[in-house]
């Protein structure tokens, strides 16, 4: 019983990002490189908000680094909006990441030198036309409309991270990725912004959160455990029986009221909460 | 840089200026939250383009200052007979060689005898020319210089001096009492006729076969090279039959130390420049290292190399040219101070237009510093892979 509709998520036909059988090796201190990843699948619709949970070292960055096309896979296969980008030149990848992949960190990472609203407009700032009547226009969304001209050190951690949220949709992305979202936060900002993630979804958008925070998997639509480089439950469940158009926000109700674990649905959430 | 952003915004040369507006609007920011800093390395900056400026000036000063001090040196050439060769004189036919070949600078020929010069109890030794046209060489201080010298004597200025004659006085030349018809004017160069410590009487007073000496008078040193040239190849074609002596040459070789003189004082100059540079690179390392994890996101969300280079490289360039308009305007001030505190500086020689060149040449080097010291760190910043620069 979904109390609202997800504009283009259950409709789109592939996936907002793919990992087919990813594997990411560094060369480690010994001769035995380290492997990060290890032959990890993963898909992400559109509109659907994951959470990446597991212990320190794990690769969880590294996951989100390879999905952010910061660092190649060192084998697989990458797919951002059905297109493959396993491979590409680092004007490409820069470019990329600018069209369709929105950042979120722990520590905001806003520029100090800039106000609010050139914050938001950073990833366009070098572009022809003028981005602040947008970024404004989604600062004004997050609540924030009366902060435009605030540089980063007048404004708090919850509207610091809603800044950092805003700058990742200026370019209206596929892909919004984030990292420890409410690890610098209290509870009550966390939840405030994990709020916003979930407008953020509401709009089609692919919403992947790397956290230790037990709050952002009651917000999750899946939660994924990802445990010595290797991945659990990448892939939507019900898309193992050939079944695209998932209904992440089917439990909204409940997990909105109670802030109950969605158990049950999706195997890859009981396992994760189930080792915790 | 590979193909950094060059879907829909490589439009040619409008595209790229446009990318620098943002850039250096930032750059003037980040420049901002360090004052000190920043404060510190324009003044390097300042201070070398200072010392080129200013060097370059006072050797330039100096360069012109004795330009005009050895003046028409180089104006004269005077030409002898080749004794080596047995020539004891030149004579009419070769004063008409010369005349042909020089075409243009008058030829004066000289006879020269030496006499005792006296007036009223004072005497002296001198050197006597005669001479038929002095106007074409000299000058008159006093009295009139005859078209053709038919009679009376010219006194050198030292001599008039010497024996206080003036024109009109009567001096006793070798025994015979000679009216002065003028007194020349004081010799500014220097030459192997000597007119100051000289007299001049007409030709008809000597009883010589051939010409001393020949001088030849040009309105500048370029023509005085190439009639000494012409004369050589016209005059000394067959045998060596004249001597030339030409200060042309030797105000080159004057000019060419002046020339020396301002490399050297440039050299000093940059090397403060340098140390400006220097520090510069230093600033930038630092403040590249320090704002890794910045520029680190700034490439996570899409920012190309291209422009985050831009954006240091406006950095360094806005410390250099800032150095560089401090400097300048420094030195218009202390060239300023100097010409009013030192009377000896004439103030043409200063307000030379060739000065503005030493001025425009520091402003130049101190953006060129500013930029090429901050092209290695902006450079290293701009390719380090974000991977790395987020997870400081």
């Amino acid at each position: 019983m979904s109390d609202r509709d997800v504009p283009d998520g259950p409709t789109a036909s592939g996936y907002a990002v793919e990992l087919r059988d990813v594997v990411k090796r560094y060369p480690g201190g010994g001769d035995e490189p380290v492997v990060a990843l290890d032959s990890v699948d993963f898909a992400v619709r559109p509109g659907e908000f994951v959470a990446v949970v597991g212990p320190s070292g794990s690769g969880k960055s590294t996951l989100l680094n390879v999905l952010g096309l910061l660092d190649d896979p060192t084998s697989g296969q990458r797919l951002l909006d059905g297109t493959d980008v396993t491979s590409l030149s680092v004007g490409e990848r820069t470019q990329a990441r600018k069209e369709s992949i929105g950042f979120v960190f722990q520590d905001f990472h806003l520029l100090p030198t800039l106000t609010a609203v050139e914050n938001v407009a950073l990833p366009t700032a070098f572009d022809p036309g003028d981005a602040s009547d947008r970024a404004a226009e989604l600062l004004a969304r997050f609540g924030l409309g009366e902060r435009l001209d605030h540089e980063p050190t007048e404004l708090s951690g919850g509207q610091k991270q809603r800044v950092a949220i805003a700058r990742s949709l200026i370019n209206e992305p596929a892909v919004l990725l984030a990292d420890e979202p409410t690890g610098n936060l209290d509870t009550e900002t966390g939840e405030s912004i994990l709020g916003e993630f979930e407008r953020v979804k509401s709009e089609g958008v692919a919403v992947i959160a790397v956290t230790h925070d037990p709050l952002v998997e009651e917000y999750a639509d899946r939660v994924v455990d990802l445990t010595d480089g290797v991945l659990t439950g990448g892939i939507p469940e019900d898309d193992a029986d050939d079944s695209p158009g998932p209904t992440p926000d089917a439990d909204d109700d409940a997990r909105r009221s109670g802030r109950v674990r969605r158990g049950g649905r999706q195997t890859a959430t009981t396992d994760a909460g189930g080792e915790r | 840089m590979s193909r950094d952003g060059s879907a829909g915004r490589s439009d040619g040369l409008a595209g790229w200026l446009r990318g620098w507006g943002p850039a250096v609007s930032m750059a003037s920011r980040n420049l901002r939250r360090n004052r000190v800093r920043t404060v510190l390395a324009v003044l390097g900056v300042c201070i070398g383009v200072l010392a080129v400026a200013a060097l370059g000036i006072f050797g330039n000063v100096l360069a012109l200052g004795a330009d005009d001090a050895i003046g028409d040196i180089g104006t004269q050439v005077v030409v002898s007979p080749n004794n080596d060769a047995g020539v004891e004189s030149l004579s009419d036919a070769d004063v008409a060689s010369i005349r042909r070949a020089v075409d243009g600078p008058a030829v004066v020929p000289l006879y020269s005898d030496s006499a005792t010069v006296a007036r009223q109890g004072d005497q002296t030794f001198a050197t006597v020319y005669g001479v038929e046209e002095p106007a074409l060489a000299y000058e008159a201080a006093e009295g009139r210089l005859p078209e053709r010298h038919r009679q009376g004597a010219i006194l050198g200025a030292g001599i008039a001096e010497d024996l206080s004659a003036g024109a009109g006085d009567t001096v006793e030349i070798a025994g015979s009492q000679v009216r002065v018809i003028a007194v020349l004017v004081e010799s500014q160069t220097f030459s192997p006729v000597a007119p100051d410590d000289a007299v001049f009487l007409p030709e008809s007073a000597f009883s010589a076969d051939g010409y001393a000496q020949a001088l030849v008078v040009s309105d500048s040193g370029a023509e005085a090279r190439a009639a000494a040239d012409a004369i050589r190849e016209a005059v000394n074609a067959r045998e060596e039959r004249v001597d030339l002596f030409e200060l042309a040459a030797l105000v080159d070789e004057i000019n060419e130390f002046f020339d020396l003189l301002s490399t050297f004082l440039l050299g000093l100059g940059a090397i403060s420049l340098v140390v400006a540079g220097v520090s510069i690179l230093n600033v930038m390392l630092m403040s590249t290292v320090e704002r890794r994890q910045e520029i680190g996101v700034m490439r996570a969300v899409g920012v190309t190399r291209r422009d985050v280079l831009r954006v240091l490289l406006a950095e360094a360039g806005l410390i250099g040219a800032a150095g560089a308009a401090a400097g300048t305007l420094l030195t218009v001030l202390l060239v300023a101070g100097l010409v009013i505190a030192t009377p000896a500086v004439d103030a043409a020689l200063v307000i030379d237009r060739t000065n503005a060149y030493y001025l425009l040449l520091a402003l130049v080097f101190g953006v060129g510093v500013g930029i090429v010291s901050g092209a290695y760190p902006a450079w290293k910043a701009a390719n380090e892979r974000p991977v790395e620069a987020l997870r400081s």
